[in-house]
Order: structure tokens, then sequence, then C-alpha cells
């Protein structure tokens, strides 16, 4: 009588593996990048990558930037002001709950010494209250940003979606 | 002796597993069947729209907003545009974005938020409707709302904010419902991996 072939563990590896992958990627795993800061290098109060999305007259829009504080003491942004909108303030998207979203106004926000803080979409972001007349793709959005150590610093958004 | 044989039990249980994982572990299963209702709305034309019966036929990729809400709506609406132009402008898939703020989002404001998009053309729809009408068909397909917080402008007048859920839904030609995911976050190409399955 033949015996069963003996199966090394070794000949299962790639069959293991295999099993493995299909399970984590099979149902679509997604690859989400994630860009990393720039270095820290430079003096001051700078504003980058900066946008703001398009809305028709007397609605609401939202503006994203990355903020950079060169400096080595914390600032903090005590608010933000612009003529393109009733009311401009910082506001924070946040969960609330699972699968529930909420908004909330941010008074003032604190800059860390060396440090970037971010303004994305799902998270901060300049809330433009009831905008004064409608802004489409191509404009620009002049707001100035007021920071309790740098001071005032007037920046120029573009509109897109 | 028993261990060979043990052996190739094993490598045969997995071979089964991995068999059953690529040909059963991705296969769609219905969530919900959005069949037992009937929801009279209206689209950004002012044209009549009935949930589920105006989407059947197609796959339907659906999201739910309010327009005063320039992050995470404006997010999510702008994702349902992503996966039309990265999928290569399909036409027999229904996109649809649907209001919970009936009372400020009429036709005619869903129309210019549409056009903000590029989405004020087929098969885009942009659906509101009587308040009950809207409160019914978010019910039935479980978005949840609630008044977050309001604020007076310099000239008096009161606006409110909304809390809300956060989810697309993936709707097969039968009305059942397959995916639901959060909305403004899901990366697109899960969405269109998960449409091209139907």
């Amino acid at each position: 009588m033949k015996r069963p072939e003996k199966i090394s563990p070794v000949r299962l590896l790639p069959a293991i593996l295999l099993f493995l992958a299909v399970i984590l990627v099979g149902c679509g795993a997604g690859d989400e990048s994630e860009e990393q800061p720039a270095a820290i290098d430079g003096e001051g109060i700078s504003v980058e990558g900066s946008w703001v999305r398009p809305a028709r007259a007397g609605r609401m829009s939202a503006g994203y930037f990355l903020i950079t504080n060169f400096e080595d003491v914390d600032d903090t942004l005590t608010g933000i002001s612009s003529g393109a909108a009733e009311l401009t303030e910082i506001h924070e998207s946040y969960e609330r709950e699972e699968g529930m979203m909420g908004m909330r106004e941010v008074p003032e926000l604190t800059i860390p010494a060396q440090s970037t803080v971010t303004f994305e979409p799902g998270g901060l972001h300049i809330m433009f209250i009831q905008v004064s007349q409608s802004i489409e793709e191509g404009d620009q959005v002049e707001v100035t940003l007021h920071f309790a150590n740098y001071g005032d610093l007037a920046v120029e958004l573009p509109v897109r979606q | 002796m028993i261990f060979p044989t043990f052996k190739v039990f094993l490598s045969k249980i997995f071979v089964l597993l991995f068999l059953s994982t690529v040909f059963t572990g991705c296969e769609n299963e219905v969530k919900d069947d959005f069949n037992d209702v009937s929801i009279d709305l209206v689209d950004q034309n002012g044209d009549p729209f009935n949930f589920p019966a105006d989407l059947k036929g197609q796959p339907v990729l659906m999201g739910f907003v309010y327009i005063n809400c320039p992050d995470i709506c404006s997010f999510i609406t702008a994702n349902l545009y992503k996966v039309y132009s990265e999928m290569g402008e399909p036409e027999d898939i229904h996109f649809i974005v649907a209001t919970f703020d009936p009372e400020r989002d009429t036709p005619e404001e869903l129309k210019h938020y549409a056009s903000m998009f590029n989405m004020d053309q087929p098969p885009f729809r942009f659906l509101t409707g009587s308040p009950d009408q809207v409160d019914a068909l978010m019910e039935r397909v479980g978005v949840r709302t609630d008044v977050s917080y309001t604020k007076e402008t310099d000239d008096g007048e009161e606006l409110y904010f909304m809390n809300h859920s956060d989810k697309i839904l993936l709707i097969d030609q039968n009305a059942q419902l397959i995916f639901d995911y959060g909305g403004s976050m899901t990366p697109t190409n899960i969405l269109i991996e998960d449409l091209e399955k139907l």
C-alpha cells in the first residue's frame, strides 16, 4: 500500500501566504497614501496649499490650507476675516458618534512652534457663512488670518472644486 | 503513522479555504430591500421621482447631503462625481444625491448646487421633496439628522446647521442595498470596485 506523501510545512507556505493575501486584499482594501509634511525650514508663519469651494451667493463655502509656524514659540490663530462672506469662522467637522458627523466652531487655534496645522475636508476648515456674491472656479477669495504673536497675514485663496 | 495524513488533510483544507475565498468570499450580500416603500420625491428639474421605483434596472450610488454643509457634504457630492469620472462617465449607473434639508434645498437650489459640481446633467439626479416624504426616505435608508446649532447673522437672520449620518449607499438593479459606506471618507477605488461587481 502506498503511503501518503509527506508534505513539508515549507511546501505549504506559498499556499498559506496566498490565502492570507486573498483575505487581506481580495475584497478591496484600498491603498491610501499620506503626504508627509514638509521639513520645517523658514521663518514667521506661512500658508500653503490653499483653496476654497465654489458657492452661490447667500450660501456657505469652506476653505482649506496648511498653516506652518516656523517660530520657536507657539502662536494662536485668533480669528479669520473676509469681505467675501457675512461671517467667516474657524470650524471643525467631527464624528459625534459612529457614522454621525457634526460641525462646531473653533474660537481660536494653537499653531505649535515648528509645526504645521492642516485645514482639510472632514476636519478643520474656514467656514464662509452666507457668501456675499457667488464664488466660482478661477476666482480668488481674500482672507486675513489674525495671529496673537505674528499679527495679521493676508492671503488669497483660489476657488476650485 | 497519523501525522503525514493529517498534513495532507490540512493542505486540502487550505486549498478549499482558498478556493472558497476566491469564488464566494467577495460575493455581494443583500443587506436590505427597499421594495417595501414607495416615496414620491422631485429632482432638481422639478420632475417627479419615486424611490425606489425609478432606480430599478441599473446600479445606484446614492449620497445624502444638505447644501449649507460645505465641508463633509461637498466631499460626498464630489466623491460621486469622482467615481463617475474615473469610471469613464458611465450612463448605465444612477448617481443620486438626496437632501435631508428640504425646507431650504428646493429643486432650484439643488440645480445650482449640482451645477457647481458639474453634475446638473444625466445620469445625476438631486432629490428633494415635501418634509414628510424626505423624512420617510431618510428613515427608511437609515440617515439620521438633527439640528446641531443655530447662528444669528448681523442682519438678524437665524441659520441652523445639522448633525447627520455620513454615508453613501450602493444599491443594486433590484433596489436592494449591497453596501453602506462612510460617505465622505470612502476611497473612490473601493466604490468603483464594488460597482463593477454588479
